[in-house]
């Protein structure tokens, strides 16, 4: 029965997605009653799942001998899957709002609701092709979304999207038939499926394709040197960049490195090797990279966006220490992150929503006017900078506790890269909020006068993400016992 | 006990926010409105009840505090914050101490505050944080556990940022989030150490003598070693040591002057406790000993010390100059930790509480002449003895006090500092080290006499101080807190039993 509902919750939205050009609407608040619905059913559904994990996988159907398209929830795919129903249907009422000042709205939510679908798809696949298969889906569903304004920037964005997208799904896809014909089933199994014997000498080719694959995969992350898709697809609608590109589809490029890393290639093969060491230099690097161009930016959305690069590169991170700890550290990231980014996206959303505003000169001041929305931001500001009492303090500290356990020189280097990128992340975000409190004494324009606050629909998502930020903070020792529960055995 | 403990922290706070609160609400009210700016000033004066409402709190939280302070070795646990660790205070000697300088200062500060904030504005924003600052610093000296240290370290930096940009200026906000960028800098250069600290730590409690784990650490001297460097340089820039001094020299000029007081001579401390913390109650002071960390930091520290003084040599703004005094001062206080001694301890502890008074002594003075005349610079306080003498007359006890002359309390912090240094047999910094302090007390004397000379004998010149109002019209606020701070300069230093014997002890226990 549970089995049932694993297929189901994929299947509802993008179904009903599918279903909605046909449906006669005769408002928009019909519409948006029926979106919500879905979206809210599904995620009840989920959460059902979530406090009973079915044990069984369901096999939708089989191509050839071990091939096939399945479904399964492990500890891992429960993580991604419960945030995914955490954040979408906050996430859909603050589009209602948003989306008022966008054209083509249908559209919009059409792919909207098909994505919930396929990135649930990739959460509770059990094997690698069914990853593969919804991971290119997602590349596909998302489009449409980026090009949403039509505009000719957005036109360009889309194709840069497009060719990054299917350039490393092309790179995954190599190595995916490595773990095919060396592995001893296709299936995730903590620890690895690739057979000893098999392999024999060939353990050079085997780290080769664990690097292609790694970077394949990293494409999703945004890691240097694949990182340019990500702040110009911030021509995107607000809840688009902001859960897709944020959480849900970067995510699922750091889901899907976690799966081959522990999952397919195995730890145990990889740990100590040359290859470790060259996507750890990466990630690194991209973690001060992306700050670094955080703070020389000057859009608001693109310097989220760069700032995403950097803490996705964290969850990297975590995951190249090739360790449990690591894996603990890098999922709580991955949870905790999603809460911090998407909150200050949605604040910088509401605020070009009212005001039409984009780059971080012009809200000089605007603190006083939206109080609720920049006292937010700057909550979350607080959380990825690593305070203490906000939930980026626990995940850091998890990461740097792993990297400090590896012994690894190059490990070493990673927390002082943390503790840079900190800075830096400091810097770029106290900037908006201090500029938006204390803006110098400015004179202010007449456009500024009937600035307010947004309404419920925004401020609602936004307080969730504001208690939930202070409840993992305070109280990270259940979530964090579960997490290291679940990258046992890697 | 436990309640005491809760209270002292939870009271500043509480009050603190409740005030933050109500000036936020009414800012918001008047920023919803279309003529605002005339308005805003207005609201966010005080009154008689704000002042009794903050002097019940401050002094309800100093009462708190004292009692936690010395009615026996109380500790207590709050909460689970990470799997391991835990929000612990604990209150040993060096927070007695520590705790009871703050709580000197704070309200003499405060009282120093009412008049002179009354003409700056934005009073309840101001009280607010200078309640949450106290606050935030019970819960920092408090600490029992290095997690909770870096929590209440970060918490006072980012309370006490809206001190610094208080007036809101062009200039203000820059220094502010120079104050802030640098001080961030430092807590997470600490957060590296403390991640490295416990792998290797048997305990994150602070424990005389360390907790280092040598068995653990063995074959990973080089970067424990490291991880320790990195920490006093993170903390260091709380303390305005050298390399990333130069935040001081602008955030503490700016702010209002009781903020500067405050920020100059309690807030740098956060650095000091910081340290004292890492060094003794951490790592131990044996793992340290001989080793280029050692020798750096003392390197760093005198250079600090000198290059300090020079600097407030050549400054001819009045509070920059103090500023550069800080950052000369406060690395009195870091070399003489550097040795490691129990003298050099000692005269490190005095120096403590002998910088905290003289130097919020001294920003108090040049926030008179600020607040009366709008003289910031030296050159225009020419002939001011003859409106002010009383107030120059503090000045110029403080001064003597900074440059070590007995019967001061200055003097004896530095005659164990140099003893310390001259007993301690390291090479070459055992007599650098008193050398360089005795030329830095030279530099001291040419920064700060000169003023009082010139103040109380203009000579030829004329100056227009001469057409300027009536003699010395202090308001008694200022007057008083002067006055108490005039006397905790001298007292110890003319009986300094009690406290010569507090603080050995404290070092003995220290250095275990």
């Amino acid at each position: 029965m549970k089995e049932i509902i694993m297929l189901l919750v994929v299947i509802l939205p993008v179904f009903s997605g599918i279903l909605m050009p046909m449906l006669p609407f005769r408002t928009r608040r019909q519409m948006l009653f029926y979106l919500e619905a879905v979206v809210c059913i599904n995620s009840v559904l989920v959460l059902m799942l979530l406090f009973g994990l079915p044990k069984g996988s369901l096999t939708l159907f089989r191509f050839t001998g071990n091939l096939s398209v399945t479904f399964r929830m492990d500890g891992l795919g429960a993580l991604f899957a419960g945030m995914a129903a955490i954040l979408w249907p906050l996430a859909m009422l603050y589009s209602f709002e948003y989306m008022k000042h966008e054209d083509n709205e249908g559209s919009f939510f059409l792919f909207y609701l098909i994505t919930y679908g396929v990135t649930l798809g990739v959460a509770l696949s059990e094997n690698i092709l069914t990853m593969y298969f919804f991971f290119e889906m997602l590349s596909l569903v998302t489009l449409p979304l980026v090009l949403h304004t039509r505009t000719r920037e957005a036109v360009l964005a889309a194709r840069t999207y497009l060719y990054y997208m299917l350039g490393g799904a092309a790179f995954a896809f190599i190595g995916m038939v490595f773990i095919l014909v060396y592995g001893t089933t296709s299936s995730f199994v903590p620890g690895g499926v690739l057979d000893a014997a098999k392999i024999g000498e060939k353990s050079l080719m085997l780290l080769l394709i664990y690097v292609l694959c790694f970077c394949g995969f990293s494409v999703k992350t945004a890691m240097w040197p694949f990182s340019a898709w990500l702040p110009k697809a911030g021509v995107a609608p607000t809840p688009v960049t902001a859960l897709l590109h944020a959480v849900a589809v970067v995510n699922t490029g750091a889901f899907a490195v976690m799966r081959v890393t522990y999952f397919s290639f195995g730890s145990g093969l990889l740990r100590g090797t040359w290859a470790q060491k060259l996507v750890m230099a990466l990630v690194i690097f991209t973690i001060v990279y992306g700050c670094s161009r955080a703070v020389k930016e000057t859009h608001l959305k693109r310097r989220l966006a760069w700032s995403t690069i950097s803490n996705l590169s964290y969850m990297l991170f975590g995951v190249v220490l090739m360790t449990p700890l690591g894996l603990t550290g890098a999922m709580a990231h991955m949870l905790f992150h999603s809460f911090m980014k998407i909150c200050s996206f949605f604040c910088v959303g509401a605020v070009i929503c009212e005001t039409d505003r984009h780059y971080v000169h012009e809200i000089n001041g605007l603190g006083w006017k939206m109080p609720k929305v920049f006292g937010c931001f700057a909550i979350s500001a607080l959380a990825l900078m690593g305070v203490p009492g906000l939930c980026g303090f626990v995940s850091k500290w998890n990461l740097a506790k792993a990297a400090v356990a590896s012994e690894m020189p190059m490990a070493y280097a990673g927390v002082a890269a943390l503790m840079i990128s900190a800075l830096l992340t400091a810097i770029y975000m106290m900037d908006i909020v201090i500029r938006a409190f204390s803006p110098g004494k400015v004179s202010h324009s007449e456009g500024e006068r009937n600035v307010r606050d947004s309404n419920w629909k925004m401020l609602l998502p936004l307080g969730i993400f504001v208690v939930i930020m202070f409840y993992f903070g305070l109280c990270s020792g259940p979530i964090i016992k579960l997490l290291t529960s679940f990258s046992n055995g890697c | 006990m436990q309640v005491l403990m809760l209270g002292s922290i939870g009271l500043p706070v509480t009050s603190g926010v409740v005030l933050l609160a109500f000036s936020l609400s009414q800012r918001l009210k008047a920023a919803g409105r279309v003529e605002r700016t005339e308005e805003e000033g207005k609201l966010q004066e005080g009154g008689a009840w704000l002042y009794a409402y903050v002097f019940i709190a401050l002094i309800c939280s100093v009462g708190f505090s004292m009692a936690a302070a010395w009615w026996g070795n109380g500790s207590v646990t709050v909460f689970q914050l990470l799997d391991t660790i835990s929000i612990y205070f604990h209150v040993d000697e060096t927070g007695r101490l520590f705790m009871t300088i703050i709580s000197i200062i704070w309200p003499v500060v405060g009282i120093y505050s009412v008049p002179y904030m009354r003409r700056e504005g934005g009073e309840k924003r101001y009280y607010a944080f200078f309640l949450l600052a106290y606050g935030m610093l019970t819960g920092f000296v408090y600490a029992g556990n290095l997690i909770t240290m870096y929590l209440f370290y970060e918490l006072i930096t980012l309370v006490s940022m809206p001190l610094v940009l208080h007036n809101g200026t062009r200039e203000a906000v820059r220094a502010g989030r120079k104050y802030l960028f640098y001080s961030l800098c430092g807590a997470y250069c600490g957060l590296f150490g403390i991640f490295f600290l416990y792998r290797y730590c048997g305990s994150m409690n602070f424990t005389p003598g360390g907790t280092l784990e040598y068995a653990m650490v063995s074959g990973h001297e080089d970067i424990v070693l490291l991880a320790v460097f990195v920490m006093l340089l993170g903390f260091g820039v709380k303390a305005g040591m050298l390399p990333l001094h130069a935040w001081l020299p602008t955030a503490h000029p700016v702010a209002p002057s009781p903020a500067s007081a405050a920020l100059s001579s309690v807030i740098v401390k956060a650095g000091v406790i910081a340290i004292i913390r890492v060094i003794f109650y951490v790592v131990g002071r044996e793992f340290l000993q001989g080793t280029w960390v050692q020798y750096t930091w003392m390197t760093l520290a005198l250079l600090t010390v000198f290059m300090g003084s020079m600097l407030a040599y050549r400054e001819q703004g009045f509070k920059k100059r103090l500023a550069y005094s800080t950052v000369s001062q406060v690395s009195y206080i870091l070399f003489g930790l550097s040795l490691m001694t129990s003298d050099a301890l000692s005269g490190a502890l005095l120096h403590v509480i002998a910088h905290g008074f003289i130097k919020c002594g001294l920003f108090l003075t040049a926030g008179v002449f600020l607040h009366y005349y709008g003289y910031g610079r030296v050159e225009q306080l020419r002939g001011i003895g003859k409106k002010m003498p009383l107030v120059l007359g503090c000045f110029t006890l403080f001064s003597l006090g900074l440059i070590g002359i007995p019967p001061t309390l200055g003097f004896l912090s530095k005659w164990y500092l140099a003893q310390g240094a001259l007993q301690s047999q390291i090479p070459v910094f055992s007599w650098l080290g008193p050398m360089i302090l005795l030329i830095s007390a030279f530099l001291t004397a040419g920064y700060l006499l000169p003023v009082t000379i010139n103040g109380f004998f203009p000579g030829e010149e004329t100056s227009d101080l001469e057409h300027t109002g009536q003699k010395d019209k202090t308001d008694w606020g200022m007057g008083i807190s002067l006055l108490l701070l005039a006397v905790f300069t001298l007292l110890p230093g003319i009986f300094p039993k009690p406290l010569l014997q507090f603080v050995s002890e404290a070092a003995t226990i220290i250095l275990k």
